[in-house]
Order: C-alpha cells, then structure tokens, then sequence
C-alpha cells in the first residue's frame, strides 16, 4: 500500500494526463473545422476579387455552404466517436454570431467592402483569441496572428486587399488547422 | 480499505488508462498518440497494453487506414470501472490519512 503523498501525486499524474488528452481531442476537431473554413474563406476572397459585384452571393453561398459541411463532420463525429462537435447548440450559437455580425456591418453600419472584409475577420478570429484563454495558446496565436496581418493589409495592402485576404485569412486558418493537428 | 489494483497501478499502465478513461467510452486513441501521451518507447507501450487487454480492460482494434496499419486502444466498461475504483482508493487513502 502507498501512502497519502505517493496517492496525491498519483492522483495529479491522472488530472494532468486527463486535461492534456482532452485537449489533444478539443485541438483535433477544432483544427478539422479551421481547415474546412480555411477553405472555404481562401474560397471566397478570391471569387470575390475577380468579381467583387457579386460579393454578397459569393459569401452567403460560402457561409452556407459552410456551415452544412460543418453539421456533415459533426454528424460524422458522432456516428464514428459519439461526440458531436457541431451539433445543433453550436449551429444555433454560429447563426446568432453571424446574424449580430450581419445587423452591425450591414444594417446600422453602413460600411465600405474593404471594412466588411476586415471587420468580418476580426470578428471571426474573436471567438477564437477568447477560447485560446481556456482551451490553449494555440487558438490565441492564430487568431492574433490572423487579426494582425488583417489589419496590416487593411492599411497597407491597397488594391489587393481582397486577394491578401484570401492568402492570410484562408491560408492562415489553413495552416493554423494543420499545425493544431500537430500540436 | 479496498486494495490498489496491481494491474492499473503500474505506472505506465496507469498513464495507458488515465488517457483512454479521459476520452468519451466510444472513442479510443490511436498507437502513436497514446505513445506522445505517455512518452513510451514502442515496444514498452506495446507490452502494457497486451497486460491491459488480456485483463479486459482495454480492447485493441486493427485496421487499415489506405496501405497503413492503424492501431486504436479502447477501454472497456470493465476497464472504466477498475480505474474509477482504483482512483477511488487513492483518494481514500488521502482522506484516511487526514483523518476525515
């Protein structure tokens, strides 16, 4: 038989292993969906920039489209490994961001396309800096990072804002998806 | 005072269960990941988990993922409930030596 200190050190061995395997599996299906949106946004930043009148269409159909291939991997989630990661709490939670999103840009903030484009990502990579604070720096380096180089091609990049985005926001939620996989 | 299971108190073995108890009962972790997890070498791990298995605490699936095998441990319900009892009796120690 152990005594009392050999018990709470085995005990803390277990609640360290515990949280570090939670979080390996909380990284592994975050990164699934940071590199379908990955996609998805490189997608639509770049059919915005060669045809930046039909933007609007473009990016609902993104959306859409996204958040469909989302419910497919949480649905897929939960048949191979009983745990959904986009069940339909998140679904109802992503409709109420995007609909806040929506009533603050569009209707009472009449801003430019350049401004939607960078208030859309930061606004994004919000939710994502906040949960970094509890579930691991990674989301909080990707999500600054994103945030960051948004704002630098919003001030620096000119004409090819839309195209910059296309490369720092899908890439980087691309790459950021990979290298959680990784992490 | 129920006893510490001998089996689940091996210390790598401990490490094996603490993970896989820590998952979801239908999700289980594949070969690499448990050895990142537990910072065993391939044969050591190896050797735990056929002791894990052959007490029924864990199942072992092979399959193939395109031309690669692919490993993943599991525990078991009987596994879940060992563990569970085994944490229990760590606690209970602590407890008994703090008097309450």
């Amino acid at each position: 038989m152990i005594n009392s200190q050999e018990a709470s050190a085995v005990l803390m061995e277990i609640e360290s292993l515990s949280r570090l395997v939670r979080q390996s599996v909380f990284y592994r299906h975050a990164s699934t969906m940071l590199i379908l949106w990955g996609v998805a946004t490189f997608i639509g930043y770049l059919l915005s920039f060669f045809a930046p009148a039909a933007a609007p269409v473009i990016w609902a159909v993104v959306i859409v489209a996204g958040v469909i291939c989302a419910i497919i991997i949480g649905a897929l989630n939960k048949k191979r490994e009983g745990v959904s990661t986009f069940d339909a709490r998140a679904t109802a939670a992503f409709i109420a961001f995007v609909a806040f999103g929506c009533l603050w840009s569009i209707v009472f903030g009449n801003m430019a396309p350049r401004q939607i484009g960078a208030f859309w990502t930061t606004y994004f990579m919000l939710p994502y800096v906040m949960t970094g604070f509890w579930f691991g720096r990674v989301f909080v380096v990707i999500g600054m990072s994103v945030i960051a180089l948004t704002l630098l091609g919003y001030f620096l990049a000119g004409p090819w804002f839309t195209l910059w985005m296309a490369v720092v926001n899908g890439g980087g939620l691309l790459l950021g998806g990979l290298w959680m996989r990784r992490s | 005072m129920a006893e510490l299971d001998d089996i689940i108190h091996q210390p790598l073995r401990l490490k094996i269960m603490a993970a896989l108890n820590a998952l979801h009962p239908a999700q289980g972790l594949d070969f690499p990941r448990l050895k990142k997890l537990t910072g065993a070498t391939d044969g050591n791990l190896g050797a735990h988990i056929e002791t894990l298995a052959k007490a029924g605490y864990v199942s072992v699936e092979k399959a193939f993922v395109g031309k690669k095998p692919q490993t993943t441990v599991t525990a078991t319900a009987t596994g879940r409930g060992a563990f569970a009892r085994h944490v229990a009796t760590l606690r209970e120690i602590i407890a008994t030596a703090e008097g309450k």
